[in-house]
């Protein structure tokens, strides 16, 4: 075997230990989906026994789900079931809990529904459930029904036990040959009339068939007719019914005027009043005079009814906007699809999140704070993009190269500046494979790239990057531990440029991290690609 | 009669005593962990000598104890019908406890020694004192790359022994036993999640920390020349197991 540094011999022994750390919780981390992945459905069951949180929920036997959460409502269990984002869930679609192998455990299994029924949105609910059939139910009512069984046995062998029992059965077995006997002689002896009335029977119904053929419409036409008038018959009755009883007490108009003296005065009064006004208005008085006797007024009130009429009809017909709204499916299937994109799209926004965040890490090194300010765009759960703006107490350094030609010699001049009131500026892409997140891009006004691995429900961060690669030097390495332990603070450590003699320093140092909503709909607003 | 209290107090004082001095040299380690110089070289050495050298060793006793905990449980599930499930058990006894346990027993008794034997040695051949002669603390210079390494170092052996003890566990289960080897694997991805094999490696790192500590306190007390570097080496093997084993309980109580 050649001849290893101790540093390689390290260094194969870690990454052959994080490959197998890799492999196996890509293999069993499918945890990830539980959070905030996919779309929560609400289901009540009568009981939830042996139900627990983070058990799968199936559809015709292939995971789509997870139960998220199990609470009391109402003296039920109230089961929220988070769902994948590409599964569909009709809205008549069946929840039942199911037991699997012979321990016994528990899922959620979702019975599709019918195809024309609509989706179910996230924070929908199922209806329809179905009794959890658990052991002890089924027990119960299989000991009920044996002892029903018995009970039957246990008669039936005292009746038909014993010789005499089974003398009696023998008896009615003889009687029964007996009468089958005589019912076989008889028809045998009557066999032709039998032939003629069951022909005679075939004919009647041939001819009853005939006329309710021939008169199907009419006969459909009276029964409608009297169902018609039989109900109308019965709201007249009643309404005649109301109006006596109401007359004879004396209420309403008609009631008060046949009970009440003075109507019949006050009624004299206003005829002699109405014949005054037919006079002024046959002779042309006042407005409604003018309006009868002026024919202009009765023109344009023709006129107006004709535009109406006009309109009503290219509505109908299918003419102008309004008409083509109302008439066309087209038109309302392009609104259904607008709503639907609608839809998707308020979905996505919803699955769109940003994050504001600052960090300062303490160098021990140059004694100074080195501050982040970040602006961490996530448009799904496994990829943002990460924008920096880095105050970093070392400086940005920039080197220039010139060359001069003086007396035929060329000589270079190698200058290297710092400049010290500089930001740095990082822009970054992300994607992560379950616990493991990997970035790259412009990482502190250089190319770079980064490893992020989460532990603890995302509370444990431990980060590795590479950036400032150039020929002459060593590319700038950076190892960091983030703890989250509330939510919004973290604290943070590393070793920052490890592999570079003269700047390397430990840090420590903290940060705020945070949601922002406002941010968030500054982007939405923008179209993002997603 | 106060000769008898004095007795049976004794023991508790300097157990106390001993467990205090403990914690002071690892608060020492810990503050010479950040000041500079950083010796990086010394940690790559120990982790050489914790980590990849340990490797053998891990790897045989990984594989072994999970071919053997196949067996076992093969003939305990077979009452009951429940074969499959050997894998899960398996896996589950190897991420949660069995790993991390062998390892870090396996590397106490080959590093935890060596380190008490080294230290000891210098000690009593005062070469320690030589270190102080020449400014450089032996502390950072020799304790401090030795609990670093072994804290880093023991994650990662545990993680491969995980591995192969799965691996060892399938080999048995599927080849021998006649387990279905899908049903096998899927048993395990169905039953272990991710917390078991991180909280596996937490508790390694703290066992770490513990052989370390124990081998480098007790090589740095030695007294006796050669008499003394063995019974310190005895000691430090002894105690760094049976704390390993009683922190073993607590940590899972409080983690799983």
């Amino acid at each position: 075997m050649s001849k290893l540094s101790v540093e390689a011999k390290v260094g194969v022994f870690v990454v052959i230990g994080v490959v197998l750390l890799c492999y196996m919780s890509m293999k069993v981390g499918k945890l990830n989906f539980s959070n905030n992945k996919g779309y929560a459905i609400e289901v009540l069951f009568d009981s939830a026994t042996g139900l627990a949180r983070d058990v799968t929920v199936e559809k015709a036997g292939v995971e789509i789900g997870r139960v998220q959460d199990i609470s009391l409502r109402d003296g039920k269990a109230l089961v929220v079931l988070r769902i994948k984002q590409a599964i569909k869930v009709k809205k008549d679609a069946k929840a039942v809990i199911r037991t699997r192998g012979i321990l016994g455990d528990k899922y959620v299994e979702i019975i599709a529904g019918s195809a024309s029924a609509p989706d179910i949105m996230g924070g929908g609910r199922l209806t329809r459930t179905m009794p959890v059939t658990d052991m002890d139910t089924l027990l119960n009512v299989l000991g009920e029904v044996a002892n029903d069984i018995k009970l039957l046995t246990t008669v039936m062998s005292n009746v038909l036990g014993g010789e005499e029992g089974e003398a009696a059965v023998r008896a009615i077995v003889s009687n029964l040959r007996g009468i089958v006997t005589t019912l076989n002689q008889s028809i045998e002896r009557n066999s032709s009339d039998i032939d003629r009335m069951i022909d005679n029977l075939a004919g009647f119904s041939d001819t009853l068939r005939s006329i309710g053929d021939d008169n199907q419409g009419d006969i459909k036409e009276i029964i409608t007719s009297v169902r018609r008038v039989s109900g109308s018959m019965e709201s007249l009755v009643a309404d005649l019914e109301e109006i006596t009883e109401k007359i004879n007490t004396g209420q309403g108009s008609i009631g008060r005027l046949i009970n009440d003296d003075s109507t019949i005065d006050n009624l004299n009064e206003t005829l002699a009043a109405l014949k005054e006004i037919a006079q002024s208005i046959s002779q042309g008085e006042g407005t409604l005079g003018r309006l009868i006797a002026e024919d202009q007024t009765i023109d344009s009130l023709n006129t107006t009814l004709a535009s109406l009429d006009e309109i009503t009809t290219k509505i109908n017909s299918g003419e102008g906007t309004l008409g083509r709204l109302v008439n066309e499916d087209e038109t309302v299937e392009s609104l259904n699809t607008t709503l639907t994109q609608l839809n998707n799209y308020l979905e996505k926004q919803d699955t769109f999140r940003t994050y504001l965040d600052y960090r300062g890490e303490y160098l021990f090194n140059s004694e100074a704070l080195k501050s982040y300010l970040s602006l961490r765009i996530q448009p799904r759960e496994d990829k943002y993009y990460l924008l920096q703006i880095i105050d970093d107490p070392e400086g940005k350094e920039s080197v220039t190269d010139t060359y001069r030609d003086i007396n035929g010699t060329v000589v270079q001049e190698h200058e290297v500046k710092v400049e010290y009131d500089v930001l740095k500026f990082s822009a970054q892409v992300a994607k992560r494979y379950y616990n493991l997140a990997i970035r790259g891009g412009l990482l502190e006004s250089t190319g770079g790239f980064g490893f992020d691995y989460y532990f603890l429900d995302d509370k444990l961060l431990m980060s590795l990057e590479a950036f400032d690669f150039s020929l002459d030097r060593n590319p700038h390495l950076k190892a960091k531990i983030d703890y989250t332990p509330f939510s919004h603070l973290y604290l943070t450590t590393g070793y920052d440029n490890f592999v570079n003699e003269e700047s390397r320093s430990f840090f420590i140092g903290g940060g705020i991290n945070f949601s922002d909503e406002d941010v968030k709909t500054l982007f939405t607003s923008i179209p993002l690609p997603y | 009669m106060l000769r008898f209290f004095e007795y049976v107090g004794k023991p508790f004082v300097l157990l106390i005593e001993a467990f205090g001095k403990v914690i002071l040299l690892l608060v020492s380690t810990i503050s010479w962990m950040v000041r500079p110089p950083y010796r990086i070289h010394e940690i790559f050495k120990q982790m050489e000598f914790v980590g990849v050298n340990s490797l053998p060793v891990v790897i045989i006793t990984g594989a072994f104890t999970g071919m053997v905990l196949a067996i076992q449980t093969y003939y305990g599930f077979k009452m009951f019908g429940g074969e499959s499930l050997v894998g899960a058990t398996v896996a589950l006894s190897m991420t949660r406890e069995l790993g991390p346990a062998i390892t870090a027993l396996m590397v106490t008794g080959r590093v935890g020694s060596a380190m008490a034997a080294e230290i000891g040695t210098m000690r009593v051949t005062e070469q320690i004192d030589a270190l102080y002669t020449m400014s450089v603390n032996p502390v950072q210079y020799l304790i401090m790359p030795r609990v670093i390494a072994s804290i880093m170092m023991l994650p990662v052996l545990t993680i491969v022994s995980d591995f192969i003890g799965i691996v060892g566990g399938y080999f048995v289960g599927v080849r021998l036993l006649n387990i279905n080897s899908g049903i096998f694997v899927a048993r395990i991805i169905e039953f272990v999640a991710l917390s078991d094999i991180v909280n596996g490696l937490i508790k390694s790192a703290v066992f770490g920390l513990i052989l370390s500590l124990v081998g480098c306190y007790k090589g740095f007390g030695t007294f006796g020349g050669a008499a003394g570097v063995g019974r310190a080496t005895t000691q430090s093997v002894v105690i760094s197991s049976v704390s390993i084993l009683i922190s073993d309980y607590f940590l899972t109580a409080v983690m799983f």
